[in-house]
């Protein structure tokens, strides 16, 4: 049951992430690397805060603004010095390597003996549960602290998905993804596609630098190589979750991403239980996203190859 | 309404592909007047229509719409007084967006996007009476990816976004040459009573000798860069295709007979 919860609570944090990747990946077809730093910029930029001090609510906060910032840069980059997208990405996530190190002091940074906001999570559970260590789910033993961090994270991952929802449905939402459609037609219509598609990776990176800090703290320690292979992870989530929904409705797909992202954690945790080698998961990730990425299409053309010989 | 003074574009400079596509072109369009370019391929009528939009900026010359010098402005901030339909019918919207959305978006044409909700419900009932006013049963479709449309829906559909707020120029870029005959006569239809409904100063690039004598107040004919003849009024009316055809040819002679005189001169001389 611990097992299964730190899955889903992981799935969830990292849903974050998938969100982030929706919105730089779907929208604006930007395959956008700056995620495998700003993630763990987010991480290293709360970790840092909370080291000093300051509230973990103010922390993530912060985190969440280093991440737009880092996205904001990726864009300019992009758009104002007209820099292929993928090196435009790769240029920043390179850069963000020595910036988090940078950030942290050194590669490895504990969070051990400060309050974070997993911490605060558990406490308001202690309040509800009336000082009891655990409780029984379905037979089995689960401890309020998992429990009121899945929560906690849960409620937040709810509201990002749903001020994203209300945000696409804004006169701003709405020229953001007209502008991933159809960069000419925004232009016509009087919208700056250049500006537009910087704020987009602003705000993917903020949702990914979001998810890196409560990662951090879930975790209690951030690590200078926690983001390799991040963006084949959030790319995961999100095409398993189109799989799953199989509809291309904005909110849908929103929604898709979240349960994307905890599938995938679950089934990384079964297949490790399952005694799959830690060290290919990567492997295995990126060879799921080529198939997912080829076999649609390859199994139209077969398709048409048998309508075509019958 | 429209300015244009010496305006000169060369494409490539200095380059063997180099394209002196606008020659010094001085035209004006009062407020009212409906335009029509004509040209053969390469005469630089669609350049011509892309430097008044915005997409490039030209190397001499000056651009004036409303009063308002905007030789220098980007695409996007000429929009609040641009309208455009493209060529091409998939270049107007987005299409993965439903009717709904792409029309609140032209409904905020150059203005400030906030956080206010699109398509809030008070836009509802004048986007069903103005998307029925097209005559294509599109009403009932509001919320349908435009993507799954016809390309004649499609155009006319643009055609009522970049007139959805009243533009002080609407530019029609051969908006027609792509749809199959049925449909660019509707959309032609359409267009004129958009037109002469809203007395919209438009500039129409086209290739089709009938739209250029049936349509419009005033005819421009282009030729490598440059505005060969002008007709107006009475003459415009009384214009033919076959009139049309005529210059062309004359046009195309007298193209040859450059050619020929300078390989004359070449055999004689080099």
């Amino acid at each position: 049951m611990t097992l299964l919860v730190a899955a889903l609570t992981i799935g969830l944090i990292l849903a974050l992430l998938a969100l982030g990747m929706l919105v730089s990946f779907r929208i604006f077809s930007f395959p956008d690397l700056t995620a495998e730093g700003s993630i763990t910029l987010g991480a290293a930029v709360a970790t840092i805060l909370i080291l000093h001090g300051q509230p973990p609510l103010v922390a993530t906060a912060a985190a969440c603004v280093a991440g737009s910032l880092a996205g904001m840069l990726t864009g300019l980059i992009h758009t104002r010095l007209k820099v292929n997208a993928l090196l435009a990405g790769i240029l920043m996530m390179t850069a963000l390597y020595s910036i988090n190190l940078h950030v942290m002091g050194r590669s490895n940074l504990p969070l051990t003996g400060h309050s974070t906001l997993i911490d605060h999570a558990a406490s308001i559970g202690q309040l509800i549960s009336g000082g009891a260590e655990s409780l029984q789910v379905l037979g089995r033993e689960l401890s309020w602290h998992d429990l009121s961090a899945f929560v906690m994270v849960l409620i937040a991952v709810a509201t990002v998905t749903a001020v994203l929802a209300w945000f696409f449905r804004t006169h701003l939402g709405t020229a953001m993804l007209a502008t991933g459609d159809n960069p000419q037609m925004v232009r016509a219509l009087g919208v700056d596609d250049r500006a537009m598609m910087t704020l987009g990776l602003a705000v993917s990176n903020g949702l990914v630098a979001l998810s890196g800090a409560l990662l951090a703290q879930y975790q209690g320690f951030v690590d200078a190589g926690m983001g390799i292979g991040m963006l084949v992870w959030g790319l995961a989530s999100v095409i398993i979750g189109e799989t799953l929904v199989g509809s291309r409705r904005l909110a849908h797909l929103l929604i898709a991403a979240v349960l994307g992202s905890l599938l995938f954690r679950l089934l990384v945790a079964i297949a490790l239980r399952w005694g799959l080698d830690p060290n290919d998961l990567k492997l295995v990730t990126a060879a799921f996203v080529l198939a997912a990425l080829v076999l649609p299409g390859a199994i139209g053309r077969l398709r048409m190859r048998q309508a075509g010989g019958t | 309404m429209l300015d244009i003074r010496g305006l000169r574009k060369t494409f490539n400079a200095g380059t063997p592909n180099e394209v002196r596509s606008l020659r010094g072109i001085d035209l004006s369009i009062p407020e009212g007047m409906f335009l029509v370019v004509i040209g053969s391929n390469g005469s630089g009528k669609s350049t011509l229509l892309n430097a008044v939009a915005g997409s490039f900026l030209p190397d001499e010359g000056s651009l004036h719409i409303a009063g308002q010098d905007v030789t220098r402005w980007p695409e996007h901030r000429r929009a609040r007084l641009v309208g455009r339909v493209f060529q091409n019918p998939f270049s107007g919207t987005a299409p993965t967006l439903s009717i709904a959305q792409n029309l609140s978006l032209a409904s905020r044409r150059g203005m400030r996007r906030g956080l206010g909700l699109a398509q809030g419900g008070e836009q509802r009932p004048d986007m069903l009476s103005r998307v029925r006013s097209l005559g294509m049963a599109l009403e009932e479709r509001l919320d349908n990816a435009i993507g799954s449309l016809s390309g004649g829906q499609r155009q006319a559909l643009t055609l009522l976004m970049a007139t959805w707020l009243k533009p002080s120029l609407l530019l029609l870029d051969e908006h027609t040459a792509a749809l199959d005959p049925r449909s660019a006569e509707q959309v032609m239809r359409i267009t004129q009573q958009v037109v002469s409904r809203d007395r919209l100063t438009t500039l129409m690039v086209t290739h089709s000798m009938q739209h250029a004598v049936t349509y419009g107040d005033r005819l421009v004919m282009m030729h490598r860069g440059q505005v060969i003849h002008d007709f107006e009024g009475a003459e415009k009316r009384r214009l033919r295709p076959a009139d049309l055809l005529a210059r062309f040819e004359e046009v195309r002679r007298a193209d040859l007979l450059e050619e020929t005189a300078a390989d004359l001169l070449r055999r004689r001389y080099v």
